[in-house]
C-alpha cells in the first residue's frame, strides 16, 4: 500500500516526459520542403552557407530517437546561431534568474496567501474580510500583462523608483552587498507583479476550504477543550485546509508559466522567458525547441513532486487511490 | 431546480457584475466593425499623431487608427477564447460521458490519457507548434482545446458516475429505454451546470493564452490583437503614448479577463456541490 503510493503517479509522468521529448524530436522533421531556408528567410539573422549546411545537417541527420535521448542527457542540445553559443549554456545561464523570480514569487504568495486565507475564514462575515475577498476576486481577474505594464509605467517610468529592465546594473563594479541591493531593486517589480498574480488564487482557495473545515466537529471539540484560538486555527484546522492549494497547483501551473514568460519579457528580466522571447523574435528554432523542452520537463518534475507532497499532507490519498 | 439556479445566480453580485460586463463586451465584439471609425488595416494616417476628433485614441507607428485596432483586436481574442472553450467543452463532455457510461478499457485508456495531458504544460506545446508551423489562430485554438479537455472530462465523468447509479436512471433502463436515450434525455441535461463551469474556465484560460502568446510574438505580426498592440506600444514607452496607445489595450484586456473570471468563479461557487455553503 505505502509503496504503491510512490509508484502510482510515475507512469503518467514518465510517458508525458517521453511524449514531450518525442514531439520535440519529431515535429521539426515533419516540416515540408527546405524548411531551414524558409525558417531563416524571415529571421534577422543571416547565415553563412557553412552554418546553414550545419543546421540542415542537424535536422536531417538520420539519428534515431534513442540517440536523441542520449544527447539530451549529455547536454548536447544544439547550437544557437543567433547568440553564437551552445543552447545548453544559454539555458543554464538564464535558469538561476527564472528560479529566483518564480521561486520567490511562489514562496511569498503561498505563505502569505495561506495565512491571510486562514485569518479571513476565521473572521468570516466582517467588513474587512468581505472587502478583502472582493479585492482579491478583482485581482484574480487581472492578467499579468495588465499588472506588469501598469506597475512598469507607474513605478519605473513615471516615478523612477525602480529600474525598468534587466536583473543587474550592467558593467557596475559594486561591493558584494551593494550588488545584492542592486539585484533586489531590479527584482522588485517583476516579483511584485507575479505575487499580485499568484496571491489572490492562494488566498481564495485557502479561505474557501478553511470555511468548510471550520464547520467540522473536531474544530468544535478543540475549541471546547479551551485551546488557544490560534492553536485551534493553525494546529488543528489549517492543516486540513492546506490540501486544495497543493492539489490545484498542478492545474494552475499552465497559467503561472504563461504569466511568468510575459512578466520576464515586460521587464526584460534575463531569465528563460526573455530568452524564449528573444529566440522567438529571432526565429531561432533550435533554441525555442531547447527552452520549450527544458521548461516542460521542469514543470513535469514539479508536478510529480507535488503528487508526493499531496500524499504526505493527506495520508488518506494513498489509501483511497 | 431551474428556479433555484436563477435565484442563486441572480443573488450573486459577482455573477451580476460579470454578466453585465459580458453583455457590454459582447456588444462591442459583435458591433465592432460598425463602431470602428476606420478600417483597422488602413495605413494612410500620420503615424504617432495624438488623439483628435477623427482618431479618438490617435494613430500608431504604422499609421493605423488605434481605436479601430482595439475593437478588431478584442474580436480576435474573444473569438479565440470562445472557439477553444467550445471545442474543449465538447471533447470533454463526449469523452467524460463515454468513459463513465461504457467503463472498462475505454474508461481506463481515456483517463490515463487525461493524466498524461494534464501533466504537460499546454503553453509549451503551443509555443513549439506556433514557432515551427505558424498555424492559423483557429488551428492553434484547436490545438489548445486538445490540451484542455482533461479537467472537463474528469469532472463530467465523476458526476455522470453518480447520476448513472440514481434510481430514476435504473427505472428508465427497466422500462426499456436504450442507452442512447438515457444519455441524451437524462444524463446530458442533468450535467448542464458542469458545462457552464467548464466552458467559462476554459474560455478564460484560452483568452489569457491568446493575449500572452500574441504579446510574445507567436502570431502573424500583422494580426490585430490586444497582446500585439501592447507589445508594439511598449517599444515606444519613451514617447507620450501611454494614455492613448499603451493603456487602452491593457485596460480592455484586463476587463475582458476579469469579466470571464467573475463568471467562472460565481458559476463554480453556485453549482459545485463540494463548495456548497463555502461562501
Amino acid at each position: 500500500m505505502r509503496r504503491g503510493r510512490y509508484i502510482k503517479p510515475l507512469p503518467a509522468f514518465v510517458l508525458a516526459g517521453l511524449i514531450m521529448v518525442y514531439a520535440s524530436y519529431r515535429l521539426p522533421r515533419l516540416l515540408p520542403g527546405d524548411f531551414v531556408s524558409a525558417l531563416y528567410a524571415s529571421s534577422p539573422v543571416t547565415l553563412t552557407a557553412d552554418q546553414e549546411a550545419q543546421i540542415r545537417a542537424y535536422y536531417t541527420r538520420g539519428e534515431g530517437f534513442s540517440r536523441y535521448l542520449l544527447n539530451l542527457f549529455t547536454l548536447k542540445w544544439g547550437y544557437s546561431y543567433t547568440f553564437l553559443a551552445p543552447i545548453s549554456a544559454l539555458i543554464l545561464e538564464a535558469l538561476p534568474w527564472s528560479l529566483l523570480l518564480m521561486g520567490g514569487a511562489h514562496v511569498i504568495s503561498m505563505l502569505f496567501g495561506f495565512i491571510a486565507g486562514v485569518e479571513a475564514a476565521w473572521r468570516r462575515g466582517g467588513y474587512v474580510e468581505r472587502a478583502g475577498v472582493g479585492c482579491m476576486t478583482v485581482l484574480e481577474g487581472i492578467p499579468e500583462i495588465g499588472t506588469g505594464v501598469i506597475l512598469l509605467v507607474v513605478f519605473a517610468l513615471s516615478l523612477g523608483w525602480f529600474p525598468a529592465s534587466g536583473a543587474e546594473t550592467a558593467y557596475a563594479a559594486f561591493s558584494p552587498l551593494a550588488r545584492v541591493w542592486d539585484a533586489a531593486k531590479h527584482l522588485a517589480l517583476p516579483l511584485a507583479t507575479l505575487v499580485l498574480a499568484y496571491f489572490p488564487g492562494n488566498f481564495l482557495l485557502t479561505r474557501g476550504s478553511m470555511v468548510m473545515v471550520l464547520r467540522e466537529q473536531f474544530v468544535e471539540t478543540a475549541r471546547a477543550k479551551g485551546l488557544h484560538p490560534a492553536r485551534v486555527r493553525y494546529a488543528h484546522a489549517a492543516r486540513n485546509a492546506l490540501l486544495p492549494m497543493v492539489t490545484r497547483f498542478g492545474l494552475r501551473i499552465a497559467f503561472m508559466v504563461t504569466g511568468a514568460l510575459v512578466v520576464e519579457t515586460i521587464y526584460a528580466y534575463p531569465g528563460l522567458g526573455t530568452l524564449l522571447f528573444n529566440a522567438i523574435s529571432m526565429r531561432d528554432v533550435p533554441l525555442i525547441q531547447g527552452i520549450v523542452l527544458f521548461s516542460s520537463l521542469m514543470v513535469l518534475f514539479v508536478n510529480l513532486a507535488l503528487e508526493y507532497v499531496y500524499g504526505w499532507i493527506d495520508p488518506r490519498v494513498g489509501y483511497a487511490a | 431546480m431551474q428556479r433555484r439556479i436563477h435565484h442563486a445566480l441572480g443573488g450573486d453580485p459577482w455573477f451580476v457584475t460579470g454578466a453585465g460586463l459580458g453583455v457590454f463586451l459582447l456588444l462591442l465584439v459583435l458591433l465592432g466593425p460598425c463602431l470602428a471609425p476606420h478600417e483597422p488595416y488602413d495605413m494612410s494616417f500620420i503615424p504617432l499623431s495624438p488623439p483628435s476628433a477623427g482618431h479618438w485614441l490617435g494613430v500608431n507607428d504604422g499609421g493605423m487608427d488605434i481605436f479601430s485596432e482595439l475593437l478588431y483586436g478584442m474580436r480576435n481574442t474573444v473569438e479565440f477564447g470562445l472557439a477553444a472553450g467550445l471545442v474543449s467543452l465538447v471533447l470533454g463532455v463526449v469523452i467524460g460521458l463515454a468513459a463513465a457510461w461504457f467503463g472498462g478499457v475505454l474508461d481506463h485508456v481515456t483517463m490515463r490519457l487525461a493524466d498524461i495531458l494534464l501533466a504537460i504544460p499546454a503553453v509549451m506545446i503551443l509555443i513549439l507548434i506556433a514557432a515551427l508551423f505558424r498555424p492559423s489562430p483557429l488551428a492553434l485554438a484547436l490545438t489548445l482545446s486538445i490540451m484542455l479537455w482533461p479537467t472537463t472530462a474528469k469532472g463530467i465523468r465523476a458526476q455522470a458516475l453518480v447520476v448513472k447509479n440514481r434510481l430514476h436512471i435504473h427505472a428508465a433502463g427497466q422500462m426499456g429505454a436504450s442507452g442512447a436515450y438515457i444519455i441524451v434525455r437524462h444524463l446530458l441535461p442533468e450535467l448542464f451546470p458542469l458545462y457552464l463551469i467548464g466552458f467559462a474556465a476554459k474560455a478564460r484560460m484560452a483568452m489569457f493564452m491568446e493575449a500572452s502568446l500574441a504579446f510574445l510574438g507567436l502570431f502573424d505580426p500583422s494580426r490585430k490583437s490586444l497582446g500585439i498592440m501592447i507589445s508594439y506600444a511598449l517599444k515606444y514607452y519613451y514617447l507620450d503614448i501611454w494614455w492613448n496607445w499603451l493603456l487602452p489595450p491593457v485596460f480592455l484586456l484586463s476587463l475582458l479577463i476579469m469579466t470571464v473570471t467573475f463568471l467562472a468563479i460565481s458559476l463554480e461557487k453556485v453549482f459545485d456541490p463540494r463548495l456548497k455553503g463555502a461562501v
